[in-house]
């Protein structure tokens, strides 16, 4: 049971770094984003085509973090064209709406069946813990995840910039008063949002059944690590997404729950809310 | 049933019983076919816009609503069950309602996206439990059985025009109700919803709960329709698609429901004829809702604004006061000399951080009197609002009701207690008629007479005009009336005269001074115009930074020093 | 092999006689007449959305074509309609009405979907039309009376596997982890006790709990510490690539990995070229991949007159819709749906280059007349025949 539990630790990673990148824009630009993950199969799938025409892996890669950030820019620049004052509840719907549009565009022209050769970016293994050989690319997205959540941390809190985009996040018409420029710095957060997302699948892109519609439901599980960061911390965040890919490695290993394996996260969700919930609150904005 | 529902379910009758006999006479069994499919889908997505279009939550598993549905059937009629098909369809429905329930209990406790987060969580999850175990008899090659009475595809298609057309019209009685206009306010203002004495977390999950219903009900149809059932139709992706529809064509309108099942079951036709892929439908779907989100309407709703601007041609309604009032006619009411205190605010302190936003503040407002709350901009009085009618987190102090203590309560049971309030801004949802919202707000179906009489001495139009249509001034005449209709026992106006005209709000003073005696409610104004406050206040209370610095009988605090020069350090003073 | 030798000879005779048969009757009689010049036939398959099945079809339509451009079938030019379902059981539904009772299709032919049969294989009982499958999928493709697909399909695939690896390859310890999906949670037990009742052996650690998408590290591992040999895996192209790069990142060794046909691509083969797993795969027809294959010449030529990739689904394709052609050849009188069912109900084995044991369809209640497979292994990118003749499963 161990030795399964270990082995949930690369999907764990994963989890947490989109999960990190959730909150990230969400404290940002108030937007719960369902495109998150869907933001970063578009770069890995544009990287995987690329190389599949011979084209030498950096330039890949490179053009590949390229579209993830390109992608989300655009996203980010529909978002505060149309929905800039909208509510939170509309902003989301809208995120949906495009993640539906985003799957149909993104199966037709990646295509769902047959595999793509996905580059191994971190090959080979980093070393042997119980039974379980713990790839170097587990590790690197577990650090990456660790990176980013001490970077956004940092940022958030000790930089002018960040101080200026929460301010901006709780009242955009009255920081854009006071002079700040809301609109770039909302898409910079997008993009920087979905260069990490993009990485990320990068990395795991290899050990995934990669097709484009299960790399965006990435975002359930993301969700649901962001949610045990109640949307704010990105420390919480960061364990409940490790938890949770070890959490379903432990049920895998356990014949008679391996069949409820894909309902983790969902329970989860259920349980944080249960605990959260204990009494109601009024929020700022209505 | 009154007059113009009976006339509106009637006509929503005829006009199905046509349609259904022109495509059952008309078109081939094919094309029955497409319109049952689309019927079906139309009853889905009545589920689906209860909660999106009217509660404005986002759920994104009512697919698994309607898979939960369609597998009881599957499974009464592999055990053949008792009853016929129509039995087991409605089981289906009531079948999915605990699983709606289990879900939206955490999640809708909660304020913002939890519900979203939740849903999709649980047809992710769905998704591959059903995938694995699939229908009853699926694998068996057991059909579900129709009646006789319905095995004909026409007959069939009749049936479900027919469950339609009952949802329709049941939606549309409800949405008369306190709880059924609870659901389109709730989109608009939770706060000013829970004003009104409405559990946010019953409502939400009462709706909630009823579209698992009504999905349920979906579900059961489709696996009459075509006998045999397969997971693929209800997956997680099929609940997005359902909800873009939704959000793009607003299906918690019956035409909207149908405008959108028409979509997802002909644009595929439409596609094939065109010889186009099939995926393009998404990428549609898509577009339109995100199109549809950005201008705040949906198909449904601009249709209707099409018809009425038709029929009617576009107005706004303004307000009209039957009678004229002189300034100098109006008078404060007669209060008992030992009157109970009907509030009793008892050193009442709140704090946000280090700032003292109301520093032990204490006065009384006797039964039957108008009590002003006067101040400086920034003085506390919203806050003291906020702290009496339960929206504060957290205060220092007591407060009582007649009598009883209210501290801890939330909201909605104080204005349940008696204590109703307006806003500095009007939160009444546009998409509400005037008689809808004063349901919402009495907590009660008021009588025809009832509400017409209040509407007109408010200066309000008639109880069937829509609220988009009303012009600013006259909402804040409506928001009076209706925590009036409430007949609570005090009701906290929040500068209820703002936006209004002098000639506007005198006569609404006229009305302010006469609530006490007309409906037995003790009244606390918050008011910047003080022309207002000296016609109709029989005591005034003075904040200034958080403190009481005056209290007494209006003429005599007016002409205190101290209240003098608190106003003559703010700018906007006296004479705003 | 001996025993398959006589088998396919006894059918061989079978089918010439069944041939002579219909040359008699074809003498006799005016042949196959049809209104308006055109005899229609529809297809249902998945070609946008999850999986893009089009190649079936198409290799149909290129067959229809050459004969179409040879003069038809007695002057009847083969109107042949392809429609997507998109995995959308709502559109599959609709697209088999259109077919059906729009264009008047008197036979389905060369299929190809994810849910065309487990959503229509009622609807066309009713309708009292036939579908001769180019690829069956879900299992109510080899379970209903009115499809009879040309492939093995997953569930007969997976006993002919097991049994080619125990048999062949003695293996001891087979065990199966297994992708559950549309109702296949009773399917593939059931061909795993199939094969422990043709082998007489017992079976390993069984694991129907794969997700389609996930980490897959907990399986791999469950298989090594159960100390398996050989693993037989159900699931397709992505999935596969994905269990064997995770099988490689652990380290793991002696274990055979048996994969179903869907595995049998050249993509496979070239994104697992490095790998250092022992990777077999049971396929439906003739290996594609091997030129030299005299049972691949007819097929190869008519795809590459055509265009069309040399690829499995080709020939999926190609064979249903030959054998529709001799079908409809043999029909006497007005080719209508009623013939169309009457000729393929009374229908003679036929035997087929492609496939290891002839084409049926009768009035069986249920068909899956492939059994045999041939079985390629992955070697340095490329796929490598090993088993020269067709190896065939016993009847049950």
């Amino acid at each position: 049971m161990f030795t399964s539990t270990v082995a949930g630790l690369a999907a764990g990673g994963a989890y947490a770094l989109i999960g990190v990148c959730l909150v990230f824009t969400y404290r940002l630009v108030s937007v719960v984003n369902f495109t998150g993950a869907a933001i970063g199969a578009v770069g890995t799938f544009a990287m995987v085509m690329l190389r599949e025409q011979g084209i030498p892996l950096p330039i890949c890669i490179l053009v590949g973090l390229t579209f993830g950030t390109v992608t989300a820019t655009l996203l980010g620049a529909v978002m505060m064209k149309w929905f800039a004052g909208a509510p939170a509840q509309t902003k989301a719907a809208v995120t949906v709406a495009l993640l539906v549009g985003m799957i149909a565009l993104g199966l037709r022209i990646t295509g769902g069946q047959h595999p793509r050769p996905f580059p191994d970016l971190v090959p080979g293994a980093a070393f042997t813990l119980a039974g379980v050989v713990i790839t170097r690319a587990a590790l690197v997205t577990i650090s990456l995840a660790f990176i980013f959540t001490i970077a956004a941390t940092r940022f958030l809190n000790h930089t002018r910039m960040g101080l200026q985009l929460r301010a901006l996040s709780e009242r955009p018409v009255t920081a854009e008063l006071i002079g700040i420029p809301v609109r770039r710095l909302s898409i910079g957060v997008w993009a920087m949002a979905g260069l990490a997302t993009t990485i990320a699948l990068m990395i795991i892109a290899p050990q995934r059944a990669p097709n484009f519609l299960t790399f965006s439901m990435l975002v359930v599980p993301a969700f649901a690590a962001a949610l045990i960061g109640g949307f704010r911390s990105f420390w919480f965040t960061l364990a409940g997404g490790i938890a949770l890919g070890l959490l379903e490695g432990m049920a895998a290993g356990l014949s008679s729950l391996a069949q409820f394996r894909s309902a983790v996260p969902f329970l989860i969700i259920l349980a944080v809310l249960m605990w959260s919930q204990r009494r109601a609150r009024w929020d700022e904005a209505r | 049933m009154k007059r113009a529902n009976l006339k509106s379910a009637l006509t929503t009758i005829l006009i199905a019983c046509v349609a259904t006999i022109l495509i059952n006479v008309t078109l081939t069994s094919y094309w029955v076919f497409l319109f049952t499919g689309a019927v079906v889908a139309a009853i889905a997505l009545l589920g689906v816009g209860l909660v999106a279009s009217r509660a404005g939550m986002i759920s994104l598993c009512q697919m698994s609503f309607a898979a939960i549905g369609a597998w009881v059937v599957a499974w009464l009629n592999v055990k053949h069950a008792p009853g016929t098909l129509l039995l087991w369809i409605l089981l289906g429905g009531l079948a999915a309602v605990p699983f709606g329930i289990a879900i939206g209990l955490p999640a809708l406790r909660l304020r913002g996206i939890n519900l979203a987060i939740v849903t999709l969580g649980f047809a992710a999850a769905f998704d591959v439990i059903l995938l694995s175990y699939t229908f009853p008899g699926q694998t068996k090659f057991i059909f579900v059985q129709r009646p006789d009475l319905f095995s004909s595809d026409q007959a069939y298609f009749a049936l479900c025009v027919a469950v339609f057309v009952i949802l329709a019209i049941a939606l549309n009685l409800l949405s008369q109700t306190p709880l059924g206009a609870s659901w389109l306010a709730l989109r608009h203002s939770e706060r000013g919803t829970a004003a009104h004495g409405v559990s946010i977390p019953q409502s939400k999950l009462s709706a909630f709960a009823l579209s698992a219903f009504i999905s349920g009900l979906s579900g059961g149809l489709l696996a009459g329709q075509l006998g045999t059932l397969v997971a693929e139709s209800f997956t997680l992706m099929v609940s997005m698609v359902y909800f873009v529809v939704t959000t793009m064509a607003g299906a918690h309108l019956a035409e909207g429901a149908i405008f959108g099942g028409i979509l997802i079951i002909f644009f595929p036709e439409v596609l094939r004829r065109l010889g186009l892929p099939q995926d393009i439908g998404n990428i549609f779907f898509a577009l339109g809702a995100t199109q549809a989100l950005s201008m705040g309407g949906t198909m449904a709703e601009d249709f209707r604004g099409l018809v009425r601007k038709f029929f009617k041609g576009k107005k706004i309604v303004a307000s009209g006061f039957t009678d004229d009032v002189a300034l100098a006619t109006v008078v404060p009411p007669v209060v008992n000399a030992n009157a109970r205190p009907m509030l009793d605010i008892k050193n009442v302190t709140v704090r946000y951080g280090s700032v003292v936003a109301l520093n032990d503040v204490s006065f009384t407002v006797p039964e039957g009197s108008v009590v002003g709350l006067i101040g400086p901009n920034g003085a506390g009085k919203s806050t003291l609002i906020d702290g009496v009618t339960g929206f504060l987190a957290a205060y220092e102090g007591s407060i009582l009701l007649d009598g009883k203590k209210l501290d801890g309560l939330p909201a909605h049971l104080r204005a349940r207690a008696g204590i109703r309030r307006t806003w500095q801004h009007t939160r009444i949802a546009p998409q509400l008629s005037v008689g809808e919202y004063l349901t919402l707000a009495a907590g009660r179906r008021l009588q025809t007479e009832e509400s017409v009489a209040l509407l007109t001495w408010m200066g309000c139009p008639g109880p069937l005009t829509t609220i988009s249509q009303i012009d600013a001034g006259t909402r804040r005449l409506l928001d009076v009336a209706g925590v009036i209709a409430a007949r609570p026992k005090i009701v906290l106006l929040d500068e209820p005269a703002a936006g209004l005209s002098h000639q506007e709000s005198t006569q609404l003073a006229a009305r302010i001074a006469q609530i006490p005696t007309r409906f037995g409610t003790s009244v606390l104004m918050v008011e910047h115009d003080m022309d207002l406050v000296r016609m109709v206040c029989n005591t005034i209370v003075v904040l200034d930074f958080g403190k009481v610095i005056a209290a007494g009988p209006t003429q005599k605090v007016l002409a205190d020093p101290r209240v003098i020069k608190a106003y003559i350090g703010d700018p906007e003073g006296l004479v705003a | 092999m001996k025993k398959h030798y006589i088998f396919s000879a006894a059918l061989a005779s079978t089918a010439i006689f069944a041939s002579a048969m219909m040359t008699a009757n074809n003498a006799s009689a005016a042949g196959p007449t049809c209104t308006d010049g055109k005899i229609v036939v529809g297809a249902v398959s998945t070609i946008t959305g999850p999986a893009d099945f089009s190649e079936v079809p198409k290799a149909a339509k290129a067959t229809f074509d050459v004969v179409n451009a040879a003069g038809g079938i007695n002057g009847c030019k083969i109107d042949y309609t392809i429609a997507d379902d998109k995995a959308d059981p709502q559109v599959a539904a609709q697209s088999a009405r259109d077919l059906v009772e729009n264009k008047g299709a008197v036979v389905m032919t060369g299929s190809a979907s994810l849910l065309d049969c487990a959503v229509n294989a009622g609807y066309y009982d009713k309708q009292g039309i036939l579908s001769v499958h180019g690829l069956g999928v879900d299992p109510v493709c080899f379970n209903a009376p009115s499809i009879s697909p040309v492939n093995v399909g997953p569930y007969t695939l997976t006993t002919a596997v097991l049994q080619y690896g125990s048999s062949v390859l003695k293996a001891k310890n087979l065990c199966g982890i297994f992708w559950i999906v549309g109702g296949t949670d009773e399917a593939y037990p059931a061909a795993v006790a199939r094969w422990e009742k043709v082998s007489g052996q017992k079976f390993g650690m069984i694991d129907l709990t794969l997700p389609f998408q996930g980490d897959y590290t907990p399986y791999v591992l469950k298989a090594r510490d159960a100390g398996c040999d050989a693993v037989v895996m159900n699931t397709v192209e992505p999935q596969i690539v994905q269990m064997i790069n995770t099988a490689d990142a652990q380290n793991i060794t002696g274990i055979k990995w048996l994969f179903l046909a869907p595995g049998y691509t050249e993509q496979v083969a070239k994104t697992l070229a490095a790998t250092k797993q022992e990777i077999y795969v049971g396929t439906e027809w003739e290996p594609y991949t091997d030129s030299k294959s005299k049972s691949n010449e007819s097929w190869n030529a008519a795809m590459s007159s055509a265009g069309m990739p040399l690829t499995a689904f080709t020939q999926g394709g190609y064979e249903s819709a030959t054998i529709l052609v001799d079908v409809l050849k043999s029909i006497d009188g007005p080719v209508t749906r009623e013939s169309v069912t009457a000729a393929l109900h009374n229908l003679a084995p036929v035997n087929n280059p492609l496939v290891g044991t002839p084409y049926t369809f009768g009035m069986a209640a249920s068909h899956a007349s492939s059994q045999g497979t041939k079985m390629v292994k992955l070697e340095s990118g490329a796929w490598k025949v090993e088993t020269p003749d067709w190896f065939v499963l016993p009847p049950e």
